[in-house]
């Protein structure tokens, strides 16, 4: 893959790549597209793909609170970076 | 399960379990974390949830299951029984690490449905186990929080990426731990350490709590030395829950019986000694009584490509929510919230999960999508069509879990692209979304397990049961893998320290 490929891919993916990050991942993400290309070979007509192995059909379920709910907002928040009061805090958006 | 339900019954046997563990642990490094006080009395919240539908049912339906087995019902078996957790399950009061930089601050405010029907059975987390960064990976080389050795030679990786929770149970540190198996994650690390691991049927057990990596292929897994320990667990974790949606209650219809068996043919790159123990294994099973039948899978070549496209592709989308904003590392100075995000990703991720990321976006890049990931599932499509036939003629399937034997830590005598290819057997199940169970089945003359999978159709998992039990039976009190030396029974490393305790 060029590099331009990789640098493309990796802003995407909102992953900032060093130069030699650029080098040795582009090395395996080549080697395993080129690999990924043996499937070409395959005869697969008529075949619908499959998204989910098992799935029947969609289920939903009520949308309400749980009687007990497991993580409390409070208990969310502890996790956060940084807060100011129950806000979380980021670099200002100029 | 004999001594498990002792050990922390009360503050002495708690003293020296605990103890144990840290010592046996400390050149090991299965735990991430581990303190069995912690849960020991988890706050009534989370056990009076009356609204729970999956926890109070399961109570019932395990209960019912076991007297209709005549039995030992299985939260009886697992009363007081502590088991570890791999470190991307969650679990209130322990981290949430998946091994990764970016959440090694993160506490878990909530706790998984399969965690919580192993504790109203009556069983105890007592830590959280080391693993490959988020689940990728084949050796647990690439957690970012600690080295995990295979207990029968630590020279050698443990397998992955349940790596931590394979060599915990294989040197005996708890009877029974639950994995994540995506690809293989459960599987081969215990055919790398010499126990049971078993991959369930897609949705027999709920994901909730599991983090997500490749939603279409993720399920909770079991690791156990011995058979009935893991056949208690998996009976309590399993069914409906509404907190997952892809979760199911087991469909009625295939029967546990097994007569044929089905071996495959055309097994190329296997190390002599996987092939040599998959000859006698399947020697062992004619011996046994069964009747076997030559399977052909020639979809079996598309199996890795298949799968590292779709679950680089799932992975990432699920992985584009660590941003370090709401939770997680966050750089010291970023300039605006664009590079923050990206700094924190770039931080926080090692190499292998970046590796992931870049391709899985690389195959869903509009353009490509055709190419790689609607062909992978066509070809998903092909391999589950393929197997259904197979089960037309045979009851369950004998492979080797992995074409390998455990391989030294780093790359030197297997590269990063290598370990992806010995995936081939393990991912031809979850590819299916079939239940599969890695059964320890010799150890080679240098003293390394060696693992066999048996394969069977969707929620058949009692056949796989059937047929290891048989093998164990022959087996005798001999077993089939010898434990690894320097791990012996907690009772007898116990006694050696001085404990004068009764196990029984």
């Amino acid at each position: 893959m060029e590099n331009e490929e990789l640098r493309v891919t990796a802003e995407l993916a909102e992953i900032g790549l060093s130069e030699s990050e650029l080098q040795s991942l582009g090395v395996a993400v080549s080697e395993l597209v080129r690999y990924f290309a043996t499937m070409m070979e395959a005869d697969l007509e008529e075949l619908e793909p499959t998204t989910h192995a098992l799935m029947a059909h969609n289920r939903t379920r009520a949308d309400e609170p749980s009687a007990e709910p497991e993580a409390t907002a409070e208990s969310l928040l502890e996790n956060a970076p940084e807060l100011e009061d129950r806000f979380i805090v980021i670099p200002n958006v100029l | 399960m004999s001594y498990w339900n002792r050990v922390l019954h009360d503050a002495r046997r708690r003293e020296a379990y605990t103890k144990f563990v840290r010592t046996q642990d400390a050149g090991l490094g299965a735990f991430l974390e581990f303190d069995p006080a912690r849960r020991l009395d988890p706050p009534l919240a989370e056990h009076a949830d009356p609204g729970d539908v999956s926890y109070a049912g399961s109570v019932s339906r395990a209960r019912s299951r076991g007297a209709a087995a005549g039995g030992e019902t299985p939260e009886s078996a697992l009363a007081g029984v502590p088991f570890a957790v791999k470190d991307n399950i969650a679990v209130a009061g322990f981290n949430l690490t998946c091994a990764s930089r970016i959440l090694e601050e993160l506490q878990s405010p909530y706790t998984a449905t399969a965690v919580r029907r192993m504790e109203a059975a009556g069983a105890r987390v007592v830590g959280k186990t080391n693993l490959d960064e988020f689940g990728m990976g084949s050796s647990t080389d690439n957690s970012a929080l600690g080295v995990t050795h295979n207990p029968y030679d630590h020279t050698r990786v443990a397998g992955g990426s349940s790596g931590g929770s394979a060599a915990a149970v294989a040197a005996g540190l708890v009877p029974v731990a639950l994995g994540s198996d995506t690809g293989g994650s459960v599987r081969q690390p215990a055919s790398f350490c010499g126990v049971y691991g078993l991959k369930p049927t897609y949705g027999a057990v709920s994901r909730y709590g599991l983090v997500a990596f490749a939603s279409s292929l993720d399920v909770v897994g079991v690791c156990a030395r011995e058979l009935s320990p893991l056949q208690a667990v998996f009976n309590v974790i399993r069914g409906l829950d509404e907190r997952d949606h892809t979760s199911q209650e087991p469909v009625s219809g295939p029967s546990a019986k097994v007569s044929v068996v089905g071996v495959l043919t055309g097994l190329q790159g296997l190390d002599p000694a996987v092939r040599a123990a998959y000859e006698r294994t399947v020697e062992y099973l004619q011996g046994l009584g069964y009747a076997l039948r030559e399977v052909e899978l020639s979809t079996l070549k598309y199996v890795v490509p298949a799968y590292y496209t779709i679950a680089t592709a799932e992975a990432s989308a699920n992985l584009a929510r660590y941003n370090g904003v709401r939770y997680g590392l966050r750089p010291e100075r970023a300039e605006n919230p664009d590079e923050l995000v990206r700094i924190a990703r770039d931080e926080g991720l090692g190499p292998e999960v970046k590796l992931r990321i870049l391709l899985g976006t690389y195959v869903l890049r509009s353009g490509f999508q055709d190419q790689y990931y609607l062909r992978a599932q066509r070809i998903r499509t092909a391999i589950r069509n393929e197997l259904a036939r197979a089960f037309d003629n045979v009851q369950a399937i004998l492979t080797p879990t992995v074409p390998v034997l455990p391989f030294a830590h780093g790359e030197g005598e297997l590269t990063a692209f290598q370990q992806k290819l010995a995936d081939i057997f393990t991912a031809t199940a979850s590819l299916a979304g079939i239940p599969a169970l890695s059964v320890p089945c010799e150890s080679t003359t240098g003293g390394l397990p060696v693992g066999m999978q048996l394969l069977a159709p969707a929620f058949a998992e009692e056949r796989l049961f059937a047929v290891a039990g048989r093998l164990a039976e022959a087996a005798g009190e001999r077993g089939l893998v010898a434990r690894p030396e320097n791990y012996p029974p907690l009772p007898d490393w116990a006694a050696a320290k001085g404990y004068e305790l009764d196990w029984s």
